[in-house]
């Protein structure tokens, strides 16, 4: 029996849901195959979250817990991951997708000489290690892949499994950890925050994005009362995003997030690869687009060719009337 | 300040592909420097533009890929290595262990290259890297500028940006939000081919056998299940949106 160890994100005061997606479809293969599955949290306020992750079943529950983690810097969070991989000795530790995950995963395969696979959209384990499916070539194409060795280190792209709960009475075990200057490496200077009230584009059930189409003033006037009336995170392409109109934070795609909410309107939006990459797992697709031969058309379930500025005031309002 | 940026040449996806028994195959063998690297390049040339100093790229690759190393020396690189491997499936621990034999005698200030691959998106060699030569680094950076001897990298994060600064020599990934790479002039084309451009076969950086090995490896390619396009509504807008609208909340259940 071996250990499989879950890495808990934490974001803006809570659990990021992908990080239970992934402990939930961990602890199920730990089931199947007679391993144990444990959690870490590693946060300003770790011991906040230990009530909610036991919902998930692990049975133990690492926490390290300092102010240094309350804005994300690599250094120390790598040298927290390798104090709890030297204490729980994991076979396997997996991560949600995140921009955090990436900026470290690299780098703790090195330090640990972990076999490692980033971004998968599935996992399994077998004899050796694991066997995942990861998005290439502009997630045009499945690659499947093979990790082995003693370590195995993975990070999955969000919305890839059910949450399933399972309370366990998890054990929480406190991790001594302390960073000193020497630990940081670099100076955090200044956070910039996003602007608005940003919904979590990769927890968001519904995103309203908007394309070079609504680049405008009025343009992103309708899109923002679009996505009020859906309560709908709003997201764009990079053509908004490079021209500085959205918050680089929202953009959707190869180079930006990668979503999968229940509905997805696009609005604006031609369809190119790289931003098709971000969104294609989306359940329903809706688009907008004046240019019947836009390939966003080809796949979204529903089309509607149009000019976004003559279809958007009806189209808000028939959904004002179908939430009142 | 001295750059060493790492490229890579990656198939352009946006030529056809097929997938035969498995194995990915192009109808073209069209290549491109990856848009990420490109984009590392750039913002060397303008840094040193401005603070003076060198930038030397870096290619792991089959001789082929020489054409992707003269593309950055036509962008205005000043010299670059290639090294030059067979083709064999290598996975991001081996490419990060042979940038690390290289660069074990080097002197830099900084060591770059872009965030991901645009072929596999995995994003792992440039963290590995920096692990290897033990460098303070950032990733998915999105601006570069240097100051009092620093390198201040602005990040992007997952919800907000972050302004680090890094103390020489370090590394950093790059995003192609940072920058538009240039296009290539005339000149910058003539002058690539008298830049110097140095050799090394991968057996002469004696590398441990077994980190040549790769962990990981890629089994077999499948065609993503394509989505069907659904209803397309032409007509008056006022009338298809309406409707739309309605069968996202009757049929679709997603309103
Ligand atoms: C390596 C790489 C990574 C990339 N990563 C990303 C990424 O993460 N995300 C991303 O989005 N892009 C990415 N791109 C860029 C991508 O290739 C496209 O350039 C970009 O997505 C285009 O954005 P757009 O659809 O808004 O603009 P356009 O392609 O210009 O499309 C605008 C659309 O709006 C329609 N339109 C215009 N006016 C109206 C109107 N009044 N009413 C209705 N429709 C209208 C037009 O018909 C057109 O279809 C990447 C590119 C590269 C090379």
């Amino acid at each position: 029996m071996s250990t499989l160890l879950t890495h808990i994100a934490i974001s803006d005061g809570k659990i990021k849901r992908s990080s239970l997606e992934v402990l939930s479809h961990l602890r199920r293969q730990a089931e199947q195959h007679g391993h144990q599955v444990e959690a870490v949290i590693i946060d300003a306020e770790a011991s906040r979250y230990t009530g909610q992750v036991q919902q998930y079943g692990p049975s133990k529950i690492y926490t390290v817990e300092n102010p240094v983690f309350k804005n994300h810097l690599n250094a120390p969070l790598l040298k927290a991951l390798e104090k709890v991989i030297e204490q729980a000795d994991p076979s396997l530790v997996a991560f949600a997708s995140t921009e955090s995950t990436k900026d470290i995963l690299g780098a703790l395969a090195a330090r640990e000489e972990a076999a490692v696979l980033s971004d998968v959209s599935t996992f399994e384990l077998t004899e050796e290690g694991i066997r995942a499916t990861r998005p290439v070539m502009a997630a045009k194409i499945l690659s499947e892949n093979e990790a082995r060795g003693d370590m195995i280190l993975v990070s999955v792209r969000s919305g890839s499994y059910d949450l399933e709960e399972q309370a366990s009475d998890a054990e929480v075990i406190e991790i001594d950890f302390s960073v000193d200057d020497q630990d940081l490496r670099a100076t955090l200077e200044e956070i910039i925050s996003s602007s608005g009230d940003t919904i979590d584009l990769s927890e968001a059930e519904t995103i309203v994005a908007a394309g070079r189409g609504a680049k405008d003033e009025k343009g992103q006037q309708l899109i923002s009362e679009l996505a009020d009336v859906l309560n709908a995170g709003v997201g764009a392409s990079r053509a908004l995003t490079e021209a500085g109109v959205m918050d680089p934070s929202l953009q959707i795609g190869q180079t930006g997030k990668v979503v999968s909410p229940q509905l997805y309107i696009a609005v604006g939006i031609s369809g190119a690869i790289q931003h098709v990459a971000g969104m294609a797992s989306s359940k329903v697709i809706v688009a907008i687009n004046k240019d019947p031969d836009a390939p966003i058309f080809d796949i979204a379930d529903y089309g509607i060719v149009g000019d976004l500025y003559d279809v958007l005031p009806p189209f808000i309002d028939e959904l004002k009337k179908i939430a009142s | 300040m001295k750059f060493y940026v790492c490229i890579k040449q990656v198939p352009d996806i946006d030529a056809p592909i097929q997938i035969k028994n498995g194995n990915l195959i192009q109808d073209t063998d069209r290549t491109v420097l990856n848009a990420y690297d490109a984009s590392a390049v750039e913002e060397a040339l303008v840094l040193t533009e401005k603070h003076g100093g060198e930038v030397e790229v870096v290619l792991i690759g089959p001789n082929q890929a020489k054409e992707t190393i003269r593309k950055a020396l036509a962008m205005g690189a000043h010299k670059a290595t290639h090294i030059e491997t067979r083709e064999e499936s290598y996975d991001s621990s081996v490419y990060a262990s042979i940038l690390a034999s290289f660069f074990e005698d080097k002197d830099y200030d900084v060591i770059s290259c872009g965030k991901q691959s645009q072929d596999t998106d995995a994003g792992l060699t440039g963290s590995m890297l920096a692990e290897h030569l033990d460098l303070p680094y950032s990733t998915n950076a999105v601006a570069l500028s240097a100051q009092n001897g620093q390198l201040r990298v602005k990040r992007q994060g997952d919800a907000g940006q972050e302004l680090i600064a890094l103390p020489l020599p370090c590394l950093v990934s790059c995003s192609n939000d940072m920058n538009e790479p240039r296009i290539p002039s005339l000149k910058g084309i003539m002058q690539s081919k008298r830049k110097p451009m140095e050799t090394i076969a991968l057996d002469a950086l004696e590398i441990d056998e077994s980190a040549l090995e790769a962990k990981t490896a890629v089994t077999g390619y499948r065609e993503k299940p394509k989505r069907e396009a659904g209803q397309k509504f032409e007509g008056e807008p006022e009338e298809t949106a309406r409707q739309v609208a309605r069968l996202l909340d009757e049929e679709a259940n997603v309103v």
